[in-house]
């Protein structure tokens, strides 16, 4: 038998078509194994579903909650995209995610309420780009300098990010704890010169929202329309030929680097001068970092992409504790969020490659399905 | 039905890549005893028919008979334990364990308790019977890459193969390893082995094969017993047309100095020297073309030249000017152009389209680029011009470079290359892998650049296009030059001696 009966190979492009069906495709098909799992246990899949769409969505308040869930993950997802494009492995989102909140709380506090609010507000937010950028520079100049692996060091740069950020409220008197509420340690309040107004007085809804999605443009722009984005775009594609073509990759990758840290940061910075207000690790220890990484897995590692797929999750992440109110665990909503990142990278095979039968001789046409699961 | 005199039937074999088919209703039979060469140029299937019998791939459509059988090789291993080893063009040894070790790994009769003395004392004989000398002792990054090649072919002749498929193993062998090599294979006809020789040089068919095959696009175009065979027949057959290579004329108009290179020293991977004090010179309007073994320093020559490696010392002078330590932008700016050896590795981007892939050299500047902002529409507008112009086939917008063809693949290139209007232009090995049209194409190209005053440096193995496009040509040994001649003097004879690291009597 020499016949084969499913002939697997890649497509040149996937039509835009494939390219926006199979990730819908990809979260459907989540949503029935999500479903199977529910009716298993015992409940049902439709109420469940039907009160997850009805908070996350079904009310202003809903949306405005979903909106600002989905915000931090935008910057995290806009992180993690255009360090992966690069293939700098960054996945230090988290720790530059808090550093961004520890610098902007501490720039808040700094200026203090007597600043003018045009000043305060960009500076506040800008210091967390700064202080995510930092974070990231501490795993890059060694990466780009020595060598050393940046997997290992920003994944172990997110625990001391955390706990200093844990040090800074419960194990000290710093500048960034409340110094007037004695019984349980929080954040102090940046002044309200340094947050980011709401954009209609009765939602929490802040202008940190669209703010995030100029900054996924503005990534986006960088990288298409720039000549440095041009040359990031040729390291990335393949460091030799970036050599050949003259292109000084260690400052690429440094800059891609720094560039991805500053976005988690930004992620960090509009979160604490946005909702949360002061550095409150109880609101920031979210793991909001790590699921941005899932955020540009499903996003395909495109900035402005990242935008909807950061609203799902958002709206997914506001939708999980309300199941509580009908006896499903809140955890639920996690498990949902692992089954689409695992069915969108089985997508992406789809997409990469297409299943024909061979033109002739057919002798045995058995076509191999893949499991509806 | 049977034929006994038969080793292998190929009928109507099918077999495609990305759609693409390599093998389209191919027949092909090997007898018992034959040296059977596949003829055919880059892309026409050989290597994919080769790898089927060998148990790399499976066909898609098509019967194959083994000894008379229908058989399904599932893999390479499959292949070997019924007789048929393959000598890819890449080899496939552990270069950090000697010869016999290689020998001996996943020797399906060899049990847990090893013998070193017994194997390498087998690989000696071995060795001497068959004419492949070689140190059994010797670990495999110690062995030049002919060398390397016997101890693949004593790899299979010690599993008792009885089949032997050898991929164009004279594209690395100097003339005189070749015709030793020839010996051997006529050796194990002798002995009613099979041996399946690929290339796609006519003469070495002419002089080693007892029957040729010929594969165009693909497909079975023709066999003949050799001897009754044309050589100018079987070149037409293989390409469809009758070919005329281009080569330069007699007069060429010879300028300046361009590129002068001096006692130049470039440190190698493994941190010693690979280029030991080189120098030369590069006129305007003349081909010089650097010959040599694969791995005797063409590479670090050329990096040092264009500034991927800074050189330990001596220099470089481009018009006048001390350039050794400028790195690879300040040279683009200066006019120093490169064709690399890898083209998806290193000459392109492979993952990005044509028309960036074509602006890759100009981006820097003005229309390409105004300050910090990119001209998408110049990109657009130039590559268009240039895929005209250069008659690159198969772009399609949006798609990723690397899916043209290794000829359309080497036009963009060279495109590009030329477009910057260089003083120098290097190119290494620039037609290899690239079928008749597409070589002819960029031989033009270079022939077109001295015509046009550039200094060319022209780096390759291939002897035959050496001697067609260089004025003077010059032999790289061990990083060393061995020798220097006129063109018109030279020959595949002498430039072989000097390769293999003979020293010529006379002076140079």
């Amino acid at each position: 038998m020499t016949t084969r009966r499913i002939i697997v190979e890649p497509r040149g492009l996937a039509s835009l078509r494939l390219t926006l069906g199979i990730p819908a495709a990809s979260v459907l098909l989540a949503l029935i194994v999500g479903a199977i799992f529910l009716a298993l246990t015992g409940n049902s899949p439709w109420e469940v579903y039907r009160q997850m769409a009805k908070t996350a969505f079904g009310s202003a308040r809903g949306l405005s909650e979903t909106l600002i869930s989905a915000t931090p993950l935008i910057l995290t997802g806009v992180a993690a995209a255009v360090a992966f494009k690069m293939l700098v492995w960054n996945i230090g989102a988290e720790g530059q995610f808090i550093m961004g909140a520890v610098f902007a709380a501490g720039a808040g506090i700094a200026l203090g309420s007597g600043t003018p609010a045009l000043i305060a507000i960009p500076v506040v937010i800008l210091a967390g780009g700064v202080g995510g950028a930092f974070w990231a520079s501490v795993s890059a100049v060694p990466k780009v300098y020595l060598g050393v692996n940046e997997i290992i060091t920003t994944l172990m740069l997110n625990f001391i990010a955390l706990n200093f950020m844990y040090y800074l409220i419960f194990g000290s008197s710093s500048p960034w704890r409340d110094p007037e509420v004695s019984q349980f340690p929080s954040g102090r309040p940046i002044p309200d010169s340094g947050r980011i107004p709401e954009i209609f007085g009765s939602q929490r809804l802040d202008y940190g929202f669209f703010i995030a999605v100029a900054f996924a443009i503005l990534a986006w722009f960088l990288i298409s329309k720039t000549r440095w984005g041009f040359e990031v775009r040729v390291v990335g594609d393949s460091s030799d030929t970036a050599r050949y073509a003259g292109i000084a990759v260690p400052r690429k990758f440094l800059g891609v680097f720094l560039m991805s840290g500053a976005f988690a940061g930004l992620a960090g910075s509009l979160y604490v001068a946005g909702p949360v207000g002061a550095l409150d690790p109880r609101s920031l220890d979210l793991g909001l970092g790590f699921t941005g990484i899932i955020v540009a897995a499903l996003a395909r590692l495109n900035p402005v992409a990242v935008v909807p797929v950061g609203i799902l999750m958002g709206a997914l992440n506001n939708a999980g504790p309300s199941l509580q109110s009908i006896q499903v665990p809140a955890a639920t909503v996690q498990m949902l969020q692992g089954a689409i990142l695992i069915f969108a990278v089985a997508g992406e095979f789809f997409i990469a490659n297409r299943l024909r039968r061979p033109e002739k001789k057919p002798q045995v046409a058995v076509a191999a399905q893949g499991g509806e699961a | 039905m049977a034929d006994s005199t038969l080793a292998v039937e190929f009928r109507n074999i099918d077999k495609a890549f990305y759609g693409v088919k390599a093998n389209d209703n191919v027949d092909f039979q090997l007898r018992k005893g034959e040296v059977h060469a596949l003829l055919g140029e880059n892309g026409a299937g050989k290597s994919t028919l080769c790898s089927i019998l060998a148990g790399l791939y499976r066909p898609d459509a098509g019967e194959f008979l083994f000894e008379g059988q229908p058989t399904v090789f599932k893999t390479p291993k499959d292949a070997l334990a019924a007789g048929v080893g393959m000598v890819y063009q890449h080899f496939r040894l552990v270069s950090n364990l000697t010869v016999a070790e290689n020998l001996a790994l996943g020797h399906p009769k060899l049990g847990v308790n090893i013998s070193q003395a017994e194997l390498e004392e087998d690989a000696r004989q071995l060795g001497e019977e068959y004419g492949l000398p070689v140190d059994p002792a010797a670990r495999i990054w110690q062995l030049s890459v002919g060398e390397q090649q016997r101890v693949e072919i004593l790899k299979l002749l010690y599993r008792q193969a009885k089949i032997l498929i050898l991929d164009e193993p004279t594209a690395v062998l100097t003339p005189q390893e070749a015709q030793q090599l020839f010996k051997t294979m006529r050796q194990l006809a002798a002995e009613g082995r099979s041996v399946i020789f690929v290339s796609h040089k006519l003469h070495e068919v002419k002089q080693v094969s007892d029957r040729v095959t010929v594969l165009r696009d693909g497909t079975t175009v023709g066999g003949a017993d050799t001897a009754d065979a044309e050589p100018r027949d079987l070149a037409r057959m293989m390409v469809g047309r009758d070919l005329e290579l281009p080569t330069r004329d007699a007069n060429p108009d010879i300028g300046e100095a361009t590129l002068i290179v001096d006692d130049l020293r470039v440190a190698g991977d493994r941190g010693l020297e690979a280029v030991q004090g080189v120098s030369f010179e590069v006129h305007s309007g003349e081909v010089l073309g650097i010959s040599g073994v694969s791995g005797n320093g063409q590479r670090e020559l050329a990096y040092g030249i264009v500034g991927l490696r800074t050189p330990t010392s001596g220099t470089v002078t481009l018009d006048g000017e001390d350039v050794t330590a400028m790195n690879v932008a300040d040279k683009i700016d200066r006019g120093v152009a490169y064709v690399p050896q890898s083209r998806l590795g290193m000459g392109l981007a492979p993952g990005l389209t044509t028309e960036d892939n074509l602006g890759l050299k100009a981006y820097r500047k003005p229309p390409y680029s105004n300050g910090p902002m990119l001209a998408a529409s110049v990109f657009k507008e130039k590559g268009a011009e240039w895929i005209d112009r250069y008659d690159i086939r198969g772009v399609r917008p949006g798609l990723p470079i690397r899916l043209l063809s290794g000829g359309n693949l080497q036009k963009a290139l060279l495109a590009r290359e030329v477009e910057l209007n260089p003083k120098v232009l290097i190119a290494r090995s620039p037609t290899r892998g690239l079928d008749v049209g597409a070589t002819e194409a960029v031989r033009n190209l270079v022939l077109a650049e001295r015509a046009k005053g550039t200094a060319v440096l022209l780096i390759s193995e291939d002897l035959d296009e050496l001697l067609a496009l260089s004025d003077r040509v010059l032999v790289l040994y061990e990083g060393k030059v061995a020798g220097r001649m006129p063109a018109d003097e030279a020959t595949p004879e002498r430039l072989g001696l000097l390769m293999a690291g003979h020293k010529e009597e006379a002076g140079t």
